[in-house]
């Protein structure tokens, strides 16, 4: 009787069977992670793709420094005559851009492409499945708009870089590299998907609650428009655009003090049309800002992340110009010992605009809440002043919106009576002043056409591998090994 | 019932029996003719020729199962009811079975040591052969190789089996080595071989051991005891590994424990305690040297000079900080083992302590183990099987460091980059905490000091087995067992160091506490039928059928928090905080599904032929191609044993030639792999955090296992009545259908995707070399020589792709490529010709591009010849990957008297030295080489270092790509066992001492600190480089083992 039960090929077989129908099925369910089918269901996950685009514009997917907050500003800034390598970059990349010896292999060139594309292709995502959600309509709406802004955006940046490109508008399906070959477009033809996009874009709402702060605008829509058109030299629709902004009920104006477009304290205010939004003090979410590292340490001897091409760039403010204080620093403060420690040696003044004083202990510099402004009201009345000289040449509306820049900088106005061209040529160095490290040295040199962008870099003696290929930056090289499709810009192959 | 009565009055008379026997033992020269112990036979076991006695020898009684094992004085006692004279049958592995008639005086019985070990039984994948069958090439490492000192057995197998390569990654106790096996297959994943321990396949996976770890990575293996292990068989060519299918391509190394034996009971202790010493220290500046190289650079910028004469002759030697956190460190490992058995069951309970300090302050390894081996005969026919193990290990690790924003894997090197002109600590023994160099009021020596990283590693490894005789020659076996690894992280950066904390510095946080946690899960499940039948005489065949399924999971969280109001809680309360960060966590599972068969057949063990078979299914792959296919064959002739050998076998008295081809594979990718995958990213929306998702991979259906196709010859030779034997194998392996992160059009949205394209493949010869030197009863010398050498090779990464740069540190040029026609992970830099004259900024020699260049200027070589130094110029350097490695163990035993001299080498291996490129780059505040010295001055222009700049764009060159082959003596041990006659006077049945030297020198070129590193881990495609690393040590100790 106990026998037959406990025989052991009765206990084998039993674990066996059992056994064998705990055989484990081969399909993956992840708990983990979210896979596409899964998403795209809710106004929730609408809004959450939304999202993911604007943080295209402050993050790496690999940890590498952001798109606004460093990436973007080694091309525009480091590539114009407004600063050099520092000695602590230690990437002969990074270095090449500050000597414009830069190749098509460059790793920092090829980044900028990728971080754009790389948000361009979660705003196409948005775009394209936003409108499949159950959601309310009006909000649906508006997240495609918002999408559609970055993209604008972005291609805005792409076309301004690096000429023809490829106009990519729906994610990708296959990891099939024939299925994914395409050729570069014409710029007509990116522009005219910008302006598409924007035109769309325009439609968004002008503010928003506390909680959405942050969110593309019309005004922000309506703002880079004008830019557009600027850069296309298609001066009245430019006009009008820069009308609707000024006139049209936005209520934006400057900041009384210069300072506080770069305060933690003041972000999202009166002037900022379209800002990255930054955040400090979040602990291990804060994101890098790299951009503050131009504060790294008390300790003299350590160089900043990025310094002035050389001390020209200082000497364009007069001592009465408040920006000169707000975009330089020689000497900081120090809580823990009481002093001031005062940097004095060949790269000084350092760069200020987005050191966050509101840190402390202050050399955390990785980090910083400072927004980084991609449009503010500073700019609408500089590109003003620009067109307005174009149609009608320097006149009072001209003048005054220039001189109102200069006002709240506590300078003088500008000098009445100029030529057509002095005031051009004021109007840019207004912008230089203005806009130093904030990303528009090089578009506003390149933009202006002829020789004015090689002229300007011969004029800083590191730079005089400068010519006139350098108006536009090459196609990343492993894309064109990629896709063989792909042509080079002139000059570089 | 009657039945049972029966049995309990068989019972009840034995015990009577028993009870006479023992009342009877005492007085057997008076009742020697009782009629229940027919006799009494005593005697010693001792080798034929070294007259040195024999433990552990079987002696049974031809006809019965009574059987006793000799003593490890080789003395036995047998007391049996069978009458003189009778037959014993006298069998020990290594030796010939021995059948004497004995008639009841003592015996010393004398064994031959076997002319050949071809009827040794050799482990195998679910079974075992007899090694005259064996098709494969298969490897042991030697008893003297496990003997020795290691925290974990991975160290062990380093020169120990031919075709292995071992690296130990750094030198930081519990770290991690990385094991290939002739080369590694795959680019982007797995080429760690497979581990099997007692028939459980582990997952070894590094990353379940290291939750959001900071610093240098656990090693999952090391929570295994060492000493538990009893053997370990190195599994290479497609013949012994492809009965393990999707996992077997990497090799398969198979760990047998230590089992208890039949009538033996012994208790063992063994200890060791040691000192280690930190083996070498790179050459730097002092205070004088660094103050005077400042200056060099001040000059360069057009400043004015920082420091005076007086000034830097005060300086002096100045604060040493590289020696500041070094001491002697002890080492001290015990363990007590009890094992035996009796008639029906074998058993062996051990526990063992280890404890190893790191010679850099509050570093460390400690690892307490405990295991239970048991079997049990529940009759002839069943038997049942426990191996259970269980193991704490707490590792405290060395925080990672970030200098100048230079990520480094441990808070030494940031020591080695500290100014000598900063003092190390005040008069009154405070650390110094105002080095005006530095950026934070903070000491590099009291980061180390004061900053917890502790790793805590808990492991279960249950594995049992029950296997019955359907048949005589039919066995079926089921195993079902379970891995659980438990990883407690805990980290703490007090707000007064510059330990890394989140990204930021323990000062920057205000104090950052971490705590992490991991739970990784393995079960597996067996069941095979063995048919094991001999036809006739001649014809031996082993046919295997089998299913089995594994499954694993893992889920981890970290969670972490900053601004302390003080350091008193540090982790074990992060509710003190001010901030909490983002927590993260994670979960995966995955299932393997097989089906497995294997037919050994051998004709009169002369022609031997393997073929197995094994079906995969992965969960992880993609869902057209779950299910992969894998067999093998592999033949083998014993020629020795044909006719027209005879004359030969006075030379050659064995030969034996194996072949074989078969496919292995690797999925070893994470799971998932093959999904369209979303990830949260974070944007701030009205000051606030906000969630965003959106794709971060596209979906693969199509994603397949890696298939490594090989081919293997063979040949075993054996020499003057074997004392010599050669184990000689070539191999061609092809890897194809990579699983590779393929780069896509970046315009796409996406960097890369995961796709099986391209190829490697490696090839190599191998060869292991036995040889008794000396034999002699008084004198013994044997000698292991073993050489590898393996060639591997990118074939093709696809279509128009010739070469990728695998990712670099934020702001790094990438110092490796992986290119077709070149080793996976060669270095890529420029060749250097000294530096450049004055006459050569004229001259039209090619200067480098982008940077004005000046005499006393590194001078590149325009390799491409265009007139300019480009990227274009950069090109292969070498590669970590040596040209061959080699060992050879000599050991000596004279009388009680044993030697053991142990070398390693490696010949042909690269080195990129990316310290040194740091400490060769001036800055004015971090401490640089001494081969600064050397440095190019317009008073020295016969110099081999470049002038002094402030710091110079960091070039990846020759001069940083070192030759770092070496030769260790990796270990000399001297032991004395004491004669049984002497340990028996003290009641021991076994005494030896013994005194040890690990590391005890290096020759090599290379100069940093060890030419075995590997900063990146098991990175693939950054083998070999080195960015400052834990030191390794030199090790002196001294033990003893007893056996009671």
């Amino acid at each position: 009787m106990k026998k037959t039960i406990t025989h052991p090929i009765i206990w084998l077989l039993t674990i066996i069977i059992f056994t064998a129908t705990a055989c484990k099925k081969l399909e993956e369910n992840p708990s983990s992670v979210i896979v596409s089918s899964q998403f795209f269901k809710t106004q929730s996950d609408a809004i959450s793709s939304v999202n993911a685009v604007y943080s295209s514009l402050n993050s790496d997917p690999n940890g590498d420094f952001p798109l606004y907050g460093r990436q973007l500003n080694l091309l525009v800034e480091n590539a114009s005559d407004n600063q050099i390598f520092s000695p602590s970059n230690t990437n002969p990349d990074v270095r090449a851009l500050g000597v414009s010896t830069y190749i098509p292999s460059n790793s920092r060139i090829q980044k900028v492409w990728q971080q754009l594309y790389f948000g361009i292709n979660k705003a196409n995502i948005a775009i394209d499945n936003v409108p499949n959600v159950s959601a309310d309509t009006v909000l649906k709406n508006r997240l495609v708009r918002e999408a559609k802004f970055i993209r604008g955006l972005l291609y805005f940046n792409l076309v301004r870089l690096y000429g023809d490109v490829p106009l990519v508008l729906h994610e990708p399906k296959s990891v099939n590299i024939e299925d994914l070959l395409v050729k570069r477009s014409a710029t007509a033809t990116v522009y005219q998907q910008i302006i598409a996009d924007l035109t769309d874009a325009t439609s968004l709402p002008k503010n928003y609650s506390t909680a959405d702060l942050g969110r593309a605008t019309s005004g922000a829509a309506h703002s880079l428009l004008a830019k557009v058109y600027v850069t296309q030299k298609l001066w009245p629709k430019a006009l009008s655009e820069l009308n609707t902004i000024i006139n049209g009920g936005y209520g934006y104006a400057l900041f009384p003090n210069y300072k506080d477009v770069f305060q933690k304290a003041t972000k999202n205010g009166i002037e900022h049309i379209f800002s990255v939004q930054f955040e400090s003090n979040l602990g291990a979410k804060n994101v890098v800002q790299n951009l503050s590292q131009s504060f790294t340490s008390f300790n003299t001897g350590t160089f900043p992340i990025d310094v002035p091409a050389n001390k020209s760039v200082y000497e364009l403010f007069s001592p009465a110009d408040t920006r000169r204080e707000t975009t330089f620093y020689d000497s900081v403060y120090n809580a823990a010992t009481g002093k001031y420690v005062v940097f004095k040696n060949a790269y000084t003044p350092y760069f200020n605009k987005f050191v966050d004083y509101t840190l402390s202990p202050l050399n955390t510099q990785a980090q910083s809440g400072v927004n980084y402004p991609v449009i503010r009201y500073a700019d609408i009345l500089l590109l003003y002043a620009e067109v307005v000289n174009n149609i009608s040449g320097p006149n009072a509306e001209a003048y005054n919106a220039i001189n109102k820049v200069r006002a709240r900088a506590k300078i003088a106005d500008l000098t009445p009576g100029l030529s057509a061209d002095a005031f051009r040529d004021s109007v840019f160095l207004e912008r230089r002043k203005e806009f130093i490290q904030e990303g528009h040295r090089w578009f506003d040199l390149v933009r202006q056409g002829g020789n004015i962008y090689v002229d300007a870099l011969k004029k800083i003696p590191e730079k005089s591998a400068v010519s006139s290929k350098n108006i536009l930056f090459p196609i990343p090289q492993t894309e064109r090994e990629l896709n063989t499709l792909l042509t080079q810009n002139p000059g570089y192959n | 019932m009657e039945k049972s009565i029966h049995r309990k009055k068989i019972a009840a008379r034995l015990m009577v029996f028993l009870a006479i026997a023992m009342f009877t033992k005492n007085a057997s020269a008076q009742h020697e003719s009782t009629p229940i112990i027919n006799s009494t036979l005593i005697g010693s076991v001792k080798d034929s020729i070294t007259k040195q006695p024999i433990g552990n020898v079987v002696l049974a009684i031809k006809g019965t199962t009574h059987a006793v094992t000799s003593a490890p004085d080789g003395s036995f006692s047998f007391r049996t009811g069978q009458k003189f004279p009778y037959t014993l049958i006298i069998s020990f592995i290594g030796y010939q079975t021995k059948e004497i008639v004995v008639d009841g005086s003592p015996i010393t019985i004398l064994l031959a040591e076997k002319a050949s070990s071809l009827n040794d039984v050799v482990v195998m994948g679910y079974g075992s052969q007899k090694k005259s069958d064996v098709t494969g090439s298969v490897g042991s490492v030697s008893k003297n190789l496990l003997a020795q000192p290691a925290a974990s057995f991975d160290n062990m197998l380093q020169g120990g089996v031919s075709g292995i390569g071992v690296t130990q990654n750094s030198g930081q106790p519990g770290g991690t080595a990385t094991v290939r096996i002739r080369g590694g297959n795959s680019i982007s994943f797995g080429n760690a071989p497979l581990y099997v321990i007692d028939g459980f396949i582990v997952y070894n996976n590094n990353d379940n051991a290291n939750v959001g770890s900071i610093g240098t990575s656990s090693n999952a293996l090391s929570t295994i005891n060492p000493s538990d292990i009893e053997s370990v068989e190195v599994l290479k060519d497609a013949s012994a590994t492809a009965i393990y299918g999707s996992r077997g391509a990497n090799g398969v190394i198979i760990i047998t424990t230590k089992k208890g034996k039949k009538g033996v009971n012994n208790v063992n202790y063994n200890a060791y305690y040691g000192t280690q010493t930190v083996a070498r220290k790179l050459s730097l500046l002092n205070g004088a040297q660094w103050a005077s190289l400042i200056n060099d650079v001040n000059t360069s910028d057009g400043v004015s000079k920082t420091y005076n004469d007086a000034q830097i002759a005060a300086f002096g030697s100045g604060s040493d900080w590289q020696g500041s956190a070094l001491s002697n460190a002890p080492i001290f490992n015990q363990e007590l083992s009890v094992s035996g058995g009796d008639e029906k069951s074998r058993y062996l309970i051990s526990g063992n302590y280890f404890n190893q300090d790191g010679v850099i302050s509050n570093s460390g390894y400690k690892r307490y183990s405990a295991r239970i081996n048991y079997e049990k005969d529940i009759s002839e026919k069943f038997k049942v099987t426990a191996n259970f193990f269980g193991s704490r290990s707490i590792e405290h690790k060395l925080p990672g460091s970030a200098y100048n924003s230079i990520n480094f894997s441990n808070a030494y090197a940031s020591l080695i980059l500290t100014s000598p002109i900063a003092t190390i600590k005040n008069a009154d023994g405070s650390y110094n905490i105002n080095n005006p160099l530095n950026a934070t009021p903070t000491n590099p020596l009291q980061d180390i000091v004061a900053t917890i990283n502790q790793n805590t590693l808990n492991r279960i490894l249950g594995n049992t087995a029950a296997e019955y005789k359907i048949l005589k020659d039919l066995t079926l076996k089921v195993t079902a067992g379970v891995d659980i690894l438990n990883t407690n992280q805990q980290y703490y950066a007090p707000s007064f160091t510059a330990s890394p904390a989140g990204g930021s510095t323990g000062y920057a946080t205000k104090g950052y506490a971490a705590l992490g946690s991991g739970n990784a899960l393995s079960w597996l499940n067996e069941n095979t039928l063995t048919y094991n039948h001999t036809f006739g005489d001649k014809h031996f065949l082993n046919a295997l059928v089998g299913y089995s399924t594994q499954y694993e999971n893992g889920k981890s969280f970290t969670t972490s928090a900053q601004q302390f109001p003080n350091d008193l809680t540090t982790f074990d309360n992060l509710s003190y905080a001010g901030i909490a960060n983002l927590p993260n966590s994670a979960a995966r599972s995955s299932s393997l599904n097989s089906v497995l068969a294997r037919i050994n057949y051998s004709y009169l063990h002369r022609y031997n032929i393997t073929l197995s078979e094994r079906a995969d299914g992965s969960s992880k792959l993609g869902k057209e191609n779950k299910w992969g296919f894998f067999s093998s064959i592999g033949v083998s002739w014993n020629v020795n044993d044909e006719e027209f050998f005879k004359p030969l076998q006075n030379i050659v008295n064995s030969l034996k030639i194996r072949l074989s081809a078969g496919q292995t594979g690797n999925s070893e990718i994470p799971p998932y792999s093959s999904l369209s995958l979303l990830s949260p990213t974070n944007y701030y929306l009205g000051g606030k955090l906000v969630t965003g998702i959106s794709p971060i991979q596209i979906a693969n259906p199509d994603l397949k296992w890696e298939t490594t196709t090989q081919y293997n010859a063979g040949l075993d030779l054996g020499f003057l009545n074997n004392r010599i034997s050669i184990a000689f194998d070539a191999y061609y392996k092809k890897t194809t259908d990579l699983l590779l992160n393929v780069p896509l059009p970046l315009y796409t949205g996406y960097a890369s995707a995961l796709k099986n394209i391209g190829s490697v493949s490696n090839r190599g010869i191998e060869f292991s070399v036995n040889s008794e030197n000396i034999k002699t009863p008084a004198f013994n010398w044997k000698s292991t020589l073993i050489f590898s050498a393996n060639r591997n090779k990118v074939l093709s990464l696809g279509e128009n792709v010739k070469s990728f740069f695998p990712v670099a540190p934020t702001g790094q040029v990438s110092p490796v490529i992986v290119q077709v026609g070149l080793p996976v992970g060669t270095f890529w830099g420029y060749d250097t010709n000294g530096l450049l004259k004055t006459a050569d900024l004229t001259n039209g020699t090619p200067l480098l591009g982008g940077v004005p260049q000046q005499a006393g200027d590194t001078k590149y070589v325009d390799s491409n010849q265009d007139g300019i130094i480009t990227t274009a110029d950069k090109h292969s350097l070498g590669s970590a990957q040596p040209k061959f490695t080699g060992s050879l163990n000599n050991t000596f035993n004279y009388k009680g008297i044993d030697l053991s001299v142990f070398f390693q080498g490696s010949y042909g291996n690269k080195v990129f030295n990316l310290l040194q490129q740091s400490l060769e780059r001036p800055t004015l505040t971090q401490n640089a080489s001494a081969t600064l010295l050397d440095r190019w001055t317009p008073q020295h222009q016969d110099a081999t270092v470049a002038r002094a700049t402030n710091s110079p764009v960091p070039q990846v060159t020759d001069r940083l790509i070192e030759d770092a082959s070496y030769l260790k003596l990796k270990n000399v041990s001297l032991g004395y066992t004491f004669k049984t006659e002497w340990a028996n006077k003290i009641k021991l049945k076994n005494l030896r001492f013994y005194v040890s030297v690990q590391n005890l020198f290096t020759v090599t070129k290379y100069t940093g600190l060890d030419p075995e590193v590997n900063f990146y881990d098991n990175d693939n495609t950054k083998q070999g480089i080195d960015f400052g690393t834990y030191p390794s040590t030199r090790t002196f100790l001294a033990g003893l083992s007893i056996t009671l």
